[in-house]
């Protein structure tokens, strides 16, 4: 499979906020005046009656033409401690929370830190499908079709400063909605990070949605984080807070185990888990009889991350 | 009292059953929870693995309760549990090395290579295997004549097969905590109680 390369990423022209947030007013009434009509007095509401996606282009160079996993698989089948150990508990235990209305904390090193609305950090005009593969650290892998926007579109907004290195995540906090974060099993609230160039990749890209839909709250409502090339345990959801800062974060698996799941996590066939192989992984809905397949350094984006890593001892910085 | 090993043999098998009517679709009934989930190779390995560690320990429990009550129920139900026991775990094993690794034996013994607590697991399968062949009717009087080595195979087999659940984990679960809490007290109670005996 190849992917081409593009070099560059479409700079965000910095609008003014109150011009861009009266753009977007406008774009919206717009929008649900054609569609919503029978439904008259909904449209004033929370911006969770009418989601978070109107439309979306897709974007096939980024995409794998490998067949998706179906939407029951993807939303049925989770990691999300937050909802539970259990793989179906996030899709059973997910019911009572609530993704909307919904706002987040920038802070640290950048000029535009505050608290900001999710429609002013995802500029629904820019929402793109991503068909991307994910690889679990426990060696399994899904296909996805997320959509979102590249988290660089977002960033740019926020106007990094140069002691910015990393970006930091945080999901949220909320043991009332969250069964699991009332039991001690990670210490919470969760945290990952990305250094600013793994951060401002075409690549990484944060998710609002999947299967052109709003995401579901078992799938990280209402935002999340995908990185492809890295172990699932990075795409970290619901995110509420973002912090930039100067020095390596510490992230919620690396400091459960440092020794099992380091800072970088890039999916890496010839570096083991220290309990299990990761040359190999089983591809959900293969089928009961499907065999496993090989695992492809950084899950098969080579081509667009491998620079970010080059002269690394990427056994030592796993 | 025949009657009742064979009640108690049957509850013990009632997961496998549910598994089985998962597996061919045959529970429509329960919606979310009617077949096998995403990963049904995995549901089916980690289903009768769990059970089947599950019940050896609940079969070495038995040793202790006889010993205090003297019912005689608890002179009978060790070795038809047991026997279940090794069923799950042979299941276990065998939806392991036959579809999971789809049969190949090179891949298997990589595999067993690569991951540590598979060898644990492995070690731990064929204790129960030896004991569970051992039982058979030809070799009954070795059998009967051998006990104590017998139970100190299935003890090993106990400690192994939980060690192999407690090391799989990523964070610290209840279950396998519980039950290597269970094989200490247990492992604690039979060298107490054998010491007294010589």
């Amino acid at each position: 499979m190849s992917i081409k390369k593009s070099n560059t990423i479409k700079s965000y022209e910095i609008t003014s906020e109150s011009i861009y947030l009266e753009r977007r007013k406008l774009i919206k009434s717009m929008s649900i005046a054609s569609t919503m009509i029978p439904w008259g007095m909904t449209w004033s509401q929370s911006s969770k009656e009418d989601g978070y996606i109107s439309a979306y282009k897709r974007n096939s160079i980024y995409s794998t033409s490998e067949p998706k996993n179906s939407f029951e698989d993807i939303t049925t089948y989770n990691n999300f401690y937050e909802f539970g150990m259990g793989k179906s508990d996030p899709y059973q235990n997910s019911a009572n929370f609530e993704p909307a209305p919904w706002n987040v904390k920038i802070s640290g090193e950048a000029n535009k830190t505050g608290v900001y609305n999710i429609d002013d950090l995802i500029d629904s005009n820019a929402l793109e499908e991503r068909i991307y593969r994910l690889r679990c650290v426990e060696a399994w892998s899904m296909v996805i079709p997320w959509i979102g926007i590249p988290l660089a579109n977002i960033i740019e907004k926020l106007e990094p400063n140069s002691k910015a290195k990393y970006v930091a995540f945080e999901t949220v906090y909320r043991p009332n909605e969250m069964p699991g974060q009332r039991k001690r099993i990670l210490k919470w609230p969760y945290i990952e990070a990305l250094t600013m160039a793994e951060a401002m990749n075409p690549l990484t890209l944060i998710a609002v949605g999947l299967y052109g839909q709003d995401l579901l709250n078992q799938s990280g409502a209402p935002m999340r984080l995908v990185v492809p090339w890295k172990y699932g345990f990075k795409s970290i959801k619901s995110i509420n807070k973002i912090h930039f800062q100067e020095s390596q974060p510490k992230t919620s698996w690396n400091m459960a185990a440092s020794n099992e799941y380091g800072f970088y996590a890039n999916v890496n066939p010839e570096v083991d888990h220290p309990r299990w192989s990761q040359s190999r992984e089983r591809r959900i809905g293969n089928g009961f009889f499907g065999a496993k397949q090989p695992t492809l350094m950084f899950n098969g984006y080579q081509d667009e991350v491998a620079h970010l890593y080059q002269g690394m001892n990427l056994r030592k910085y796993f | 009292m025949q009657y009742m090993v064979k009640v108690f043999t049957l509850i013990s098998l009632i997961p496998f059953i549910i598994l089985s009517l998962k597996g061919f679709g045959f529970l429509p009934v329960f919606g979310f929870f009617s077949d096998l989930g995403a990963n049904p190779i995995e549901t089916i390995i980690h289903t009768t693995g769990k059970w089947g560690i599950r019940i050896l320990i609940l079969t070495l429990l038995i040793a202790p309760i006889g010993y205090y009550t003297k019912h005689e129920l608890c002179k009978r139900l060790p070795k038809p549990l047991g026997l279940v026991s090794l069923f799950y775990i042979l299941n276990h094993f065998l939806s392991y090395a036959l579809i999971d690794q789809g049969g190949d034996i090179k891949v298997i013994i990589v595999d067993i290579i690569e991951t540590p607590y598979l060898i644990v697991g492995w070690a731990g399968f064929l204790c129960l295997l030896s004991v569970g062949l051992v039982s058979l009717k030809k070799l009954q009087t070795w059998f009967n004549k051998n006990r104590s080595t017998i139970s100190g195979i299935v003890y090993t087999a106990a400690v192994l097969g939980v060690w192999h659940y407690y090391w799989q984990t990523k964070v610290i679960e209840v279950e396998p905590v519980l039950l290597s809490i269970l094989m200490l007290l247990l492992t604690g109670w039979k060298f107490i109680t054998s010491k007294k005996k010589s």
